[in-house]
């Protein structure tokens, strides 16, 4: 069993993305925005962090920069889970894939259930 | 005053729009997510509700997509693109609503044709939106008496003047005129393509804007007996040299 982080503002999306990762056996963490995410991951390491790069107050982007910032963190892996094509974060999406230890973004209206907790899946199945 | 595109709709009301539809995206893709929780419970009857909601949330990311298009020809990354397997993507992601609507989708990619140049996203995009509103459109029209089998073609065949690719069905109401009169008639009349589906046809034409900002057309087409609509695609020469 896994503890997942869920760093996702739109609660009811949140809640429907928990139950489909409960139900695939792991456990999940929900966070509304960033600071919630640093706070959750400070009480439980996460293995995995699902995120959103649309939060409220601090982007996602920024989040990732903090997360990463702590050594402890640095070798979690994180998905992108978003609303914005990656294609639209052209630059970011560069320098989080160099700079920042993100190797999967999954644009959110054309991913399933399945294949987020299939991806979920892979993700915790890559050695550290 | 507001600016205008060449269509002569405003800037301003595009992009409104635009925001509009991003906004609609949201509850959308917590229906069809929802649903699909529902399925995995056991639910199986939400696979229809889920199947419309992923279409319509699908319809309006490929609006958004040929609008951004319109608006920002510069960001249009032209690349090399197999047909057959931008194709079978488009029947992936055709296949949960055909299924919905009792329409059988079968792929005609059998002829070995080189790349094209297209923007890869833009095309899928506009074959996945006009597939979509002719799913919806062809029970109607087989309950009229028009078709008795249900079957959606993909397909891609080589003509004089390029690459096809486009979708087919036992039907005969589509032609360059309908098509044209059905553009007129579009915003204007509720039912612009009424011999073709008895809705907006709002996947055609958003078919139409896609393919229109990637400098394509969207044209009646034949594939063998069959009658449907599709764009033709210029191949990638340089790519076939090597």
């Amino acid at each position: 069993m896994a503890q997942i982080l869920l760093v996702e503002p739109d609660r009811l999306l949140a809640e429907t993305y928990s139950q489909a990762l409960t139900g695939a056996g792991h456990k999940v963490m929900i966070a509304p925005g960033a600071q919630a995410a640093i706070s959750a991951a400070d009480t439980a390491r996460p293995d995995l962090v699902i995120l959103e790069l649309q939060l409220v107050e601090h982007s996602g982007i920024e989040f990732l920069y903090e997360f990463r910032s702590y050594p402890e963190w640095q070798d979690i892996p994180v998905l992108i889970h978003s609303g914005v094509p990656a294609g639209e974060f052209t630059d970011s999406w560069q320098i989080m894939g160099q700079e920042l230890g993100v190797d999967v973004y999954l644009y959110k209206p054309r991913t399933s259930l399945s294949q987020l907790i299939s991806t979920v899946r892979d993700q915790l199945s890559v050695p550290a | 005053m507001a600016r205008e595109e060449a269509g002569g709709t405003p800037i301003l009301s595009q992009r409104l729009l635009l925001s509009v539809a991003e906004e609609l995206k949201l509850p959308l893709l917590q229906i069809a997510r929802q649903a699909e929780q529902g399925q995995m419970a056991g639910k199986t009857d939400l696979a229809a509700i889920r199947a419309t909601a992923d279409s319509a949330l699908k319809l309006l990311d490929n609006y958004v997509l040929g609008v951004r298009l319109a608006l920002e020809p510069e960001q249009m990354a032209i690349e090399s693109v197999s047909v057959s397997s931008v194709l079978y993507d488009t029947g992936q992601q055709l296949d949960a609503l055909a299924k919905s609507y009792g329409v059988e989708l079968e792929l005609s990619i059998a002829g070995r044709y080189g790349p094209v140049l297209a923007h890869r996203q833009g095309l899928q995009a506009a074959l996945v939106s006009l597939g979509a509103a002719l799913i919806e459109a062809l029970p109607a029209q087989a309950a009229a008496g028009t078709g008795s089998q249900l079957r959606l073609h993909l397909a891609t065949h080589r003509s004089r003047y390029g690459i096809v690719a486009g979708l087919y069905a036992d039907t005969k109401q589509v032609s360059n005129e309908a098509l044209q009169r059905g553009r007129e008639l579009q915003s204007h009349s509720r039912q612009p393509l009424m011999n073709l589906t008895h809705t907006s046809g709002a996947g055609i034409f958003v078919a139409d804007t896609i393919l229109k900002a990637m400098k394509l057309d969207l044209r009646a087409s034949r594939h063998h007996r069959l009658y449907g609509l599709g764009t033709v695609l210029q191949p990638n020469h340089q790519l076939q040299l090597v």
